[in-house]
């Protein structure tokens, strides 16, 4: 590379490159969602065979989704914290103090709005096609510093929701009768199957650098 | 016209180069987290490291607290100051070769 001016653009290259994936934070680790996944499929597939979909009170669909919920925060958070003290980093590092406020806003927006729904509405549906919003809102927020995988995944959520909230108007009365299971299914797709094909897809790419290769 | 002997060859090396724009972009860095993000091997890194230290661009911090001893990395002002230079030369360069 003997030209000043390649050597200089290659060099340019490798530093913004360098900068913007030393800046990648990954919120949600692939076995967290995974575990989330598979207990959401799980829990909306054993709802709907026994048929409790259509009979559960709002509470107890709230009771199930946010014990589900729970769950995952707990599991991702250890294993953020196993990653971290791995890499020898602080658990709470920059990374994730800059997550959390991204984070946090649309994700608590949708928490109050889907509460409110189920407690004060009986829109369960509706409650369910919030989260999906919100989450999604919440992922592609954090476009700035999350790896490509997740960002596509806030695509995917956004769209899915905004899709829903579309086709819950079809009807005058909404899902009717059928709202909690709606609801259920909605619940098992996104939080569930979404999930577990990103964790999947994860898995199959393999653990990769955040940095390409120096030379 | 661009006087070529500005650029810093301490930072014109690839791997000096990762280290440093690493350590400038996101504080301290421990050396396992390093080795991980840059693919060296250990006594490439090390050898680079000791290299930046001597020039006053890098510090060394050791923590001998809890199970296993940690080496993490910084950047200094002088290697900060360093590091914006060269890329302000790089840019440079650019403008002038393609005028």
């Amino acid at each position: 590379m003997s030209n000043p001016n390649q050597a200089a653009l290659e060099h340019l290259r490798i530093i913004r490159s360098l900068m913007e994936r030393a800046h990648v934070y990954r919120a949600l680790s692939a076995p967290a969602a995974m575990l989330g996944g598979l207990l959401a499929m799980a829990a909306s597939g054993y709802l709907l065979w026994r048929g409790k979909s259509v009979a559960i009170s709002g509470d107890t669909f709230l009771w199930v989704w946010l014990g589900i919920l729970g769950i995952s925060a707990i599991a991702n958070m250890l294993l953020l914290a196993r990653d971290a003290a791995r890499r020898g980093q602080p658990v709470v590092s920059d990374g994730m103090r800059t997550a959390s406020r991204t984070l946090a806003p649309p994700l608590l927006a949708g928490g109050v709005l889907g509460i409110g729904c189920v407690l004060h509405l009986d829109a369960v549906s509706l409650a369910a096609t919030i989260w999906v919003i919100c989450y999604g809102l919440a992922l592609l927020a954090s476009a700035g510093f999350s790896p490509k995988s997740l960002v596509w995944l806030g695509r995917i959520f956004f769209l899915t929701g905004l899709i829903l909230f579309g086709l819950s108007f079809l009807s005058p009365l909404g899902w009717g009768f059928f709202d909690r299971a709606i609801a259920t299914i909605i619940m098992g797709a996104t939080f569930g199957f979404y999930h577990v094909v990103y964790a999947t897809a994860l898995f199959i790419r393999g653990t990769e650098s955040t940095i390409p290769a120096i030379e | 016209m661009i006087d070529f002997s500005q650029i810093d060859k301490l930072i014109h090396e690839k791997g000096r180069l990762a280290i440093m724009t690493l350590l400038y972009t996101r504080g301290e860095w421990a050396f396992q987290d390093l080795k991980a993000e840059t693919g060296m091997s250990d006594g490439n890194l090390i050898t680079h490291l000791r290299t930046l230290s001597q020039a006053d661009y890098v510090s060394e911090r050791r923590d001998s607290n809890g199970v296993r001893p940690k080496t993490s990395y910084s950047i200094t002002k002088a290697g900060k100051k360093a590091f914006r230079t060269y890329v302000e030369v790089l840019e440079a360069i650019v403008k002038a070769t393609t005028k």
